[in-house]
């Protein structure tokens, strides 16, 4: 079929037309070959310049268009619906910018136009090589699967249930409730852990909606955004179930630092040191000292030093959390040992937000001790613990303590690279999950569909952790909508089958681990419900097999040698 | 609520980063979205950021696809000019007043050409640019802004004044410029409400020994921002109001906090992105910090912190007692930790205020209904549970509305408000 390309240049009122010579545009364009008709226009993206486009499209029995007008930032998906409302393929258009890149950028009228001239050729030379692309769509699942069933996971699930997406709840251990549940009071109300997650849990126990798995590792996840193939193993009986979903969260939670690694600290070598966890234990009622603050000859301790950010230096972040929790432990001590003499030693206090400062402040009036410390070292003195630091003026300093409390680094959950390698997601340096973008976009992961949520993305408190699981229920609720199609990209990549060596290179480079490789044919093929068209593959394909739709080289050579012509 | 979740609608007020994001999903999820936002245009606090911590990467570049997304949206009515007068009922049935302010320019009409502003013969502060630049009276916050229409301020307009000036409307070739355009109030039926208001700064005029307003050469922090932003009152060229560029800068931290009683959790950071971009900007700027404890916490600020120290930047934990001008610059005297007393003398000062919540929120905690902390600060429904619900069922915060946070932190509850909001309609 013959090409029969539109041209239209809008006069923008007067933007366009003072500063380029739209009457030598014409002239010039208008002897090109395909070029059907070239019009001007006073304001195409008016009501009355949309209707003048369409009726134009129609009347000339257009195949392609070019219209040269502002950046196509503003309109080009306006002239994309005129497009649609004319019958033609939207993709069938392109869009010359000679506002913004022309009649804004010099006061030379000449320059301007000669530019707006070869910006609109190369329009012409790049339109007639596009192709015609249709949106897509295809039927998704919209339930889910929670892995984790610490705080933010349950919390996920409550909000995600409802009669018409169910919720497939999964953890290892043996109940719900991950490390809260030990906790035997949370700052800053100093309620108790446990109450909490039992309160939680009664929401989601009695959802039919939710169905909880414990004891049970996810083995398997197979697929993509909207259609995820889950396999889930019960660890005891080797019972294996299978099922769909359309999401999945990630919940998986920390660990803290393995101590051992910092003998400076005497950690397991020193009788009285605990680590934060193993004090949060000494205080449940059921725990191995009845509830009791008591040291290992069974006395209770009358001082106690709490050494904060210990292993920060050698992560390299701030852990978060622990000036909180720290401040927390004191007021147990306080509470339960009132005689108790209780010192902090701290690096750099961070008490962020509306409401911890003032905590600090109560806590400092209970007659805690806050020393700004560095460089600490921990030795046996006698019965007691010699903690010695390095003062603001430089100077050592030793406390004799009965107890010394450390509180360790904060470092993603054991599972959490199993789970970065079945799904695809790259780890930080520290070994926490990536985010799709880490301000616009901090609770997806760069996996469709897949979020992360809690300290499975860096250290949190209970208060982040239970927003980023309702923000990840966000995201999903407003995608993954019961009956409604997903959209897919249209622009996406395609892999010449007879091009293509199968060097596996594209695999590699792909950010969204949208390309597979088929092992029978030996070549790599494009998941297009994953892929983005973001193009790396089809820069770095050694052999051109890969390519972008309506960015083949043909349709990029053309533009290019119509601009420089 | 109904059980048709496409038929949903949802007031979303204070279109910044919340907001923006609070529709967008709602948006997608075939929700009918009001964005209320009382000023000419929208954003919020983070365009007037060139660089955002901790990436560095050009704020108004990092959202305005989003800005775009949602202008093309034919499900968000962005309501510009507008204030929230009044909100009856409960969640599921909420009618809401809102006054939208005449523009005086009919957005359907204008280009943006800006062709209006030149022979307007008015010039005021430009308070975007926190007066560091002038205006017109029919004018637009800063280049970029959108909508990219501009607004006439009636209390500086001759014509709104009495006099018979129309220049604007005869340099418009758009016919967009219309004087007659008046005050609406419209009425809104909706399921839920976003409250998104984000935050303003500490007002540091209130804390005279920094010298603050006093002294040419004291900076706030977000007239720095305005400084360093390429659409600027100076184009991104740092320089002091004398015009030069200056050798030595110092930032105070936590400027309020004591009086405020909390701390403002993103000045640490922001404090040490502006050393990060004055230091890029003038390689041999002398920078130093004067800070009483860092706060950088989770896994990536602390990265960010060390950068910028080893780059060359000083930091030293003190209390600063005093700052006097000096010359053409400014003395600050300081005690360190350990009780050394010393001054320490610079060519600007910068001050890190607090940051409080937003002008509006004591006249919509009482609108809504929802109570606000002893800072200002919309109340959670439970501290830590449920950080985005308000006691009033169906009104949600989102932001600094609720409290200091960063920008992940404030999308985070953003997208939080939508997932309460759809899970509610069951």
């Amino acid at each position: 079929m013959a090409k029969k390309i539109g041209v239209y240049v809008c006069e923008c009122g007067n933007n366009i037309a003072d500063n380029v010579d739209i009457d030598r545009i014409i002239k010039t364009i208008s002897p090109m070959r395909n070029i059907e008709v070239i019009e001007k226009y006073r304001l195409l993206c008016s009501e009355d310049g949309k209707e003048f486009l369409k009726q134009s499209i129609k009347d000339n029995e257009l195949t392609h268009l070019v219209v040269a007008a502002c950046s196509p930032k503003q309109h080009e998906q306006t002239f994309m619906n005129v497009c649609l409302a004319a019958g033609l393929n939207p993709y069938l258009f392109q869009m010359a910018n000679i506002r913004e890149q022309c009649a804004w950028v010099t006061p030379d009228k000449e320059e301007a136009t000669d530019k707006a001239i070869r910006q609109i050729t190369a329009a012409i030379a790049r339109v007639a090589y596009q192709e015609a692309l249709g949106k897509r769509d295809i039927d998704v699942s919209p339930d889910v699967l929670v892995i984790g069933g610490g705080i933010a996971g349950i919390r996920a699930a409550q909000v995600l249930a409802s009669s018409d997406r169910k919720v497939y709840l999964v953890e290892k251990s043996s109940s719900l409730g991950g490390k809260v549940k030990s906790f035997d009071k949370l700052f800053t109300k100093m309620e108790s852990g446990s109450a909490l997650i039992d309160k939680e849990l009664r929401k989601v126990e009695k959802d039919e909606n939710v169905e909880v798995f414990t004891d049970s590792e996810v083995e398997q996840i197979l697929g993509f955004f909207g259609n995820f193939e889950i396999k889930v193993v019960k660890e005891a009986t080797g019972e294996e179930r299978e099922f769909n979903v359309g999401a999945v969260v990630l919940a998986t939670g920390f660990d803290l630092m393995d101590l051992k690694a910092l003998p400076q600290y005497g950690y397991d070598k020193l009788q009285d040191v605990y680590t934060s966890i193993e004090f949060e234990e000494m205080n449940v009622p059921g725990g191995p000292t009845s509830g009791k603050i008591l040291l290992k000859n069974g006395k209770p301790p009358g001082s106690v030093a709490i050494i904060h950010c210990v292993g920060r230096e050698e992560k390299g972040y701030c852990s978060k959390v622990c000036c909180m929790y720290s401040l927390k432990f004191a007021r147990m001590l306080q509470d339960r040992l009132p005689e108790a003499k209780v010192s902090q030693i701290y690096s750099d206090l961070c008490i962020p937000g509306k409401a911890y400062q003032k905590f600090y402040d109560e806590t400092k009036g209970l007659g805690v001790e806050f020393i700004h410390g560095e460089k600490i070292n921990i030795t046996q003195n006698g019965k007691g613990i010699t903690v010695k630091y390095e003062s603001n003026s430089g100077q050592g300093i030793d406390l004799a303590v009965d107890m010394v409390i450390l509180v360790p680094a904060m470092e993603p959950g054991n599972d959490t690279n199993r789970f970065a390698e079945m799904l695809g997601i790259p780890v930080d340096n520290e070994g926490f999950l990536a985010q799709e973008h880490q301000l616009l976009a901090p609770v997806a992961s760069s996996v469709e569909g897949v979020f992360v949520v809690g300290c499975t993305q860096g250290p949190k408190n209970i208060s982040e952790s239970i927003v980023q699981s309702e923000a990840a229920a966000g995201k999903i609720l407003s995608t993954l909508v019961p009956g409604r199609k997903l959209e897919l990209e249209v622009k996406t990549s395609e892999i010449s089958e007879t091009f293509c060596t199968g060097c596996k290179t594209c695999i590699s480079v792909c950010p969204y681990s949208a390309i597979n490789f088929d092992n029978s044919r030996k070549i790599a093929v494009v998941n297009e419900a994953l892929c983005h068209g973001c193009g790396v593959c089809a820069a770095a394909c050694p052999s051109g097999a890969a390519r972008v739709k309506n960015f083949a080289f043909t349709q990029i050579y053309q533009e290019v040698e119509a601009l420089l012509k | 609520m109904e059980n048709n979740k496409n038929s949903i609608s949802v007031l979303v007020i204070g279109a910044g980063i919340a907001g923006i994001e609070s529709s967008l999903l709602l948006a997608n999820s075939g929700a009918k979205v009001y964005l209320v936002e009382k000023a000419s245009y929208f954003g919020g606090n983070i365009i007037k950021c060139e660089e955002v911590f901790p990436n560095m990467e050009c704020a108004t570049c990092m959202i305005a696809p989003k800005q775009q997304e949602l202008l093309q949206s034919e499900s968000i009515e962005l309501l510009t000019l507008s204030e929230v007068e009044d909100v009856q009922g409960s969640v599921g049935d909420f009618t809401v007043k809102v006054k939208k302010r005449a523009r005086y320019v009919n957005l359907e009409n204008c280009i943006g050409c800006n062709e209006c502003f030149g022979p307007c013969p008015v010039e005021v502060d430009n308070e975007f640019e926190e007066k560091l630049s002038k205006r017109k009276a029919i004018y637009i916050p800063c280049p970029g802004a959108l909508p990219n229409a501009p607004v006439i301020d009636t209390d500086n307009c001759l014509r709104f004044k009495g006099e018979n000036c129309q220049l604007c409307q005869e340099n418009c070739v758009f016919d967009a410029i219309d004087y007659t355009q008046q005050d609406e109030s419209l009425e809104l039926n909706v399921q839920a409400i976003v409250v998104a208001t984000g935050f303003k700064t500490y007002d540091l005029t209130q804390a005279p020994q920094y010298g603050y307003g006093k002294l040419n050469n004291v900076y706030s922090m977000v007239e720095v921002e305005r400084i360093c932003a390429s659409n600027g009152p100076t184009e991104g060229q740092i320089v002091l109001r004398n015009g030069k560029a200056p050798e030595s800068v110092a930032i105070i931290h936590c400027v309020g906090r004591e009086e405020k009683g909390y701390c403002s959790s993103v000045c640490c950071m922001a404090s040490i992105k502006q050393a990060h971009f004055l230091k890029n900007k003038i390689p041999g700027l002398k920078i130093t910090q004067l800070y009483s404890d860092l706060c950088v916490p989770g896994r990536v600020y602390q990265r960010f912190y060390e950068e910028v120290k080893e780059s060359g930047v000083d930091f030293i934990r003190a209390t600063v007692s005093e700052v006097k001008g000096q010359g053409t610059g400014v003395a600050i005297k300081y005690k360190t930790e350990n009780g050394e007393e010393n001054t320490l003398n610079v060519d600007m000062l910068i001050l890190a205020p607090a940051i409080e919540p937003g002008v509006d929120s004591a006249r919509l905690a009482d609108i809504l209904g929802i109570p606000q902390d002893e800072h200002g600060f919309f109340n959670e429904k439970e501290p830590d549970l449920d950080s985005v619900d308000t006691s009033r069922e169906g009104v949600f915060i989102a932001g600094c509305a609720q409290s200091p946070k960063d920008v992940p932190d404030t999308v985070a509850e953003a997208e939080a408000t939508v997932g309460k909001i759809l899970s509610l309609s069951r």
